[in-house]
């Protein structure tokens, strides 16, 4: 559905996409995950033709952007992370404004716009002023215009953006419901917000992608490595490390703080890839040290995306309290 | 084409903006309808048109109507919306550029009014096609004007500075004559004046092509040219200043239609004039989105 080759975007000196290759299937809904300033904004407004590349080529459903303008850009529906919407115009002018410059049949117009709105919840604004209205509105009013003319792709930069907790978790809904009909795209520097909607995830920074996979994938294909275990045992440490020094396996015994009174939260490793969990619970018992809590230290995405995009102070706060809840 | 002019056309009814465009001019032209036709007891109406364009109609209306036809929508981020809709850059663009120009022959059609009451009081009829050679000119330089507006328009997202600068070149392009006049008109100072063009050609060309062996040896040729020109026939070099201002002046144009002479070439001057900076404007959107 979407092909994107080698594409570069250099301003001046700077450059804010690295020669960037991937490609969306139909149907997919594909996040972009990256800080800000890592040139997610760049490849969505070069996505949809809004600016050019230095270099590379951007296909949509087979139309060049450059080449083939209208053909391609009547396959995009697209909430920049502005939504471009006029003050002056109430929402129903709005998107029949919209409706007209994508060149929508006047026949089935009155039809989709009821839909859409229903769809994104703004039916009862509908007769009102957009600079009237909270910014949660004027998202979704943005996003009505991205859907209108029932484009096979819809972009999305930043949507969840200023929303409140319950318009996010509405938002969230919506792009469910979006990616059953259309090809999704959407960026966002909040993992929870990629992992809950997104079948496919690309870590982008300083303009590359640096990671791609499922949400799930990402995390267990980076964090398969570290094989460590944190447990919280009700012994003093000098006990524990008492008790450790019969078991040959567990070869890194890393003393943590303190959470509970009179326990002792500890972070085990054993050789690469050995599972060590069953000789910290043989261990344990026969020393009756209560094992209160085990649980491996697997990365968050978050940790995950922090220690990718190359912050040092993150990968090393990253394992310390690593709860993974 | 037609959506984004309709869009246009009623923005400025929803934002006072056409209101307030309307209200001036019709206060201005009202005023020199007075001083010209009402006090003097006189039919020509083309004076107060010529009057109006050069007092303050173009250098404050225009500006009014074209400061925020792009800068506006560069400053709201709707030109994401406008741009990645399949529209062409040529649509959006002719599209403003007509939603303007229809306002300002609104402005122009409520006018009609002052010689249809003066004809009420011609005993020996109104001078008709000085009038309706007036009535070109004046919205001849309209279409000029609108089209100056809207190229620096989109080169700024501040709709003020887009107004002032607006009015600044406008302002020029009236004063033209007068300033034509304090220009040397020595030959010596007209090869300079030719040279300075020819360089600001080359310069033109290295800066669009980044090629510099090519706009060296244009800048060579042309100077060559020129000073070779210069050293066999001085004469063809006089007053070459004075004669390229009033050659690139509305105003002078303007008053020979206001005595009902409708030159062809004047006409194609005008109209390929507002061609030129629409065109321009097109192309520097173009350029914003493919380089």
């Amino acid at each position: 559905m979407i092909e994107v080759k080698n594409l570069t975007k250099r301003y001046g000196h700077h450059t804010a996409v690295n020669d960037l290759s991937f490609s969306i299937n139909a149907g997919e809904i594909v996040g972009f995950l990256g800080p800000n300033g890592a040139g997610k904004t760049t490849t969505m407004n070069i996505m949809t033709g809004f600016i050019a590349a230095t270099k590379g080529d951007v296909m949509i459903n087979g139309f060049d952007i450059v080449a083939e303008p209208e053909q391609a850009k009547a396959q995009i529906g697209y909430l920049p992370d502005t939504p471009p919407v006029y003050g002056d115009m109430r929402v129903d002018e709005y998107l029949s404004f919209v409706a007209d410059i994508k060149g929508v049949k006047r026949t089935s117009r009155k039809e989709m716009l009821e839909k859409i709105k229903q769809q994104v919840h703004i039916n009862d604004v509908s007769r009102r002023l957009i600079k009237n209205l909270s910014r949660g509105y004027r998202q979704r009013v943005g996003l009505a215009q991205a859907m209108v003319g029932n484009p096979r792709v819809i972009i999305m930069d930043e949507p969840t953006i200023g929303l409140d907790p319950k318009q996010i978790i509405e938002m969230r809904e919506v792009v469910k419901a979006l990616g059953k009909k259309h090809t999704v795209i959407l960026s966002s520097h909040i993992m929870q917000e990629v992992s809950a909607v997104c079948d496919r995830v690309m870590i982008i920074n300083k303009g590359r992608i640096v990671a791609q996979g499922t949400p799930e994938n990402l995390s267990a294909e980076l964090t398969k490595s570290s094989g460590k275990i944190q447990v919280r045992i009700k012994a003093d440490p000098t006990q524990i490390r008492e008790a450790l020094k019969e078991y040959a396996v567990i070869r890194h015994i890393n003393v943590l703080d303190s959470r509970e009174a009179g326990t002792t939260d500890l972070e085990l490793a054993g050789d690469e890839g050995a599972d060590i969990r069953e000789a910290i619970f043989r261990c344990m018992a026969k020393h009756s040290l209560p094992l209160l809590l085990m649980k491996s230290m697997d990365l968050s995405l978050e940790e995950v995306f922090l220690r990718l995009t190359g912050d040092m102070r993150a990968e090393a706060t990253g394992y310390k309290g690593g709860d993974s809840e | 084409m037609i959506p984004i002019y309709m869009k246009e056309l009623r923005a400025y009814f929803t934002q006072m903006v056409g209101y307030a465009f309307l209200a001036f001019m019709l206060f201005l032209v009202g005023m020199m309808f007075s001083f010209n036709n009402v006090f003097p007891q006189s039919g020509r109406f083309g004076d107060t048109l010529m009057a109006a364009s050069t007092s303050f109609m173009f250098f404050i209306l225009v500006p009014i109507l074209t400061m925020r036809l792009f800068s506006e929508e560069t400053k709201h981020k709707t030109d994401q919306l406008l741009f990645t809709s399949p529209l062409s850059v040529a649509q959006i663009v002719l599209g403003k550029f007509f939603a303007a120009f229809s306002l300002f022959l609104i402005g122009v059609g409520l006018t009609v009014l002052f010689p249809v009451i003066t004809s009420r009081y011609a005993d020996q009829g109104l001078p008709v096609s000085q009038i309706v050679g007036s009535y070109v000119g004046f919205i001849l330089i309209g279409v000029c004007c609108i089209a100056v507006g809207m190229f620096i328009s989109v080169l700024t997202d501040n709709q003020i500075i887009a107004a002032v600068a607006t009015f600044a070149t406008v302002w020029v392009m009236f004063v033209m004559d007068a300033l034509a006049m304090t220009m040397p008109v020595s030959a010596g100072a007209s090869l300079l004046f030719v040279a300075l063009v020819i360089l600001a050609v080359a310069g033109v060309w290295y800066y669009s092509t980044r090629h510099w062996l090519s706009s060296a040896v244009l800048a060579f040729i042309g100077v060559a040219v020129a000073v070779g020109l210069y050293l066999h026939n001085n004469l063809i070099y006089d007053a070459i200043i004075v004669r390229a201002m009033l050659w690139f002046s509305l105003y002078t144009r303007f008053g020979v239609m206001s005595l009902g002479i409708l030159n062809l070439a004047d006409i194609v001057y005008y109209l390929s004039f507002g061609a030129l900076f629409t065109y321009l404007t097109m192309n520097v959107i173009e350029k914003r989105r493919w380089r």
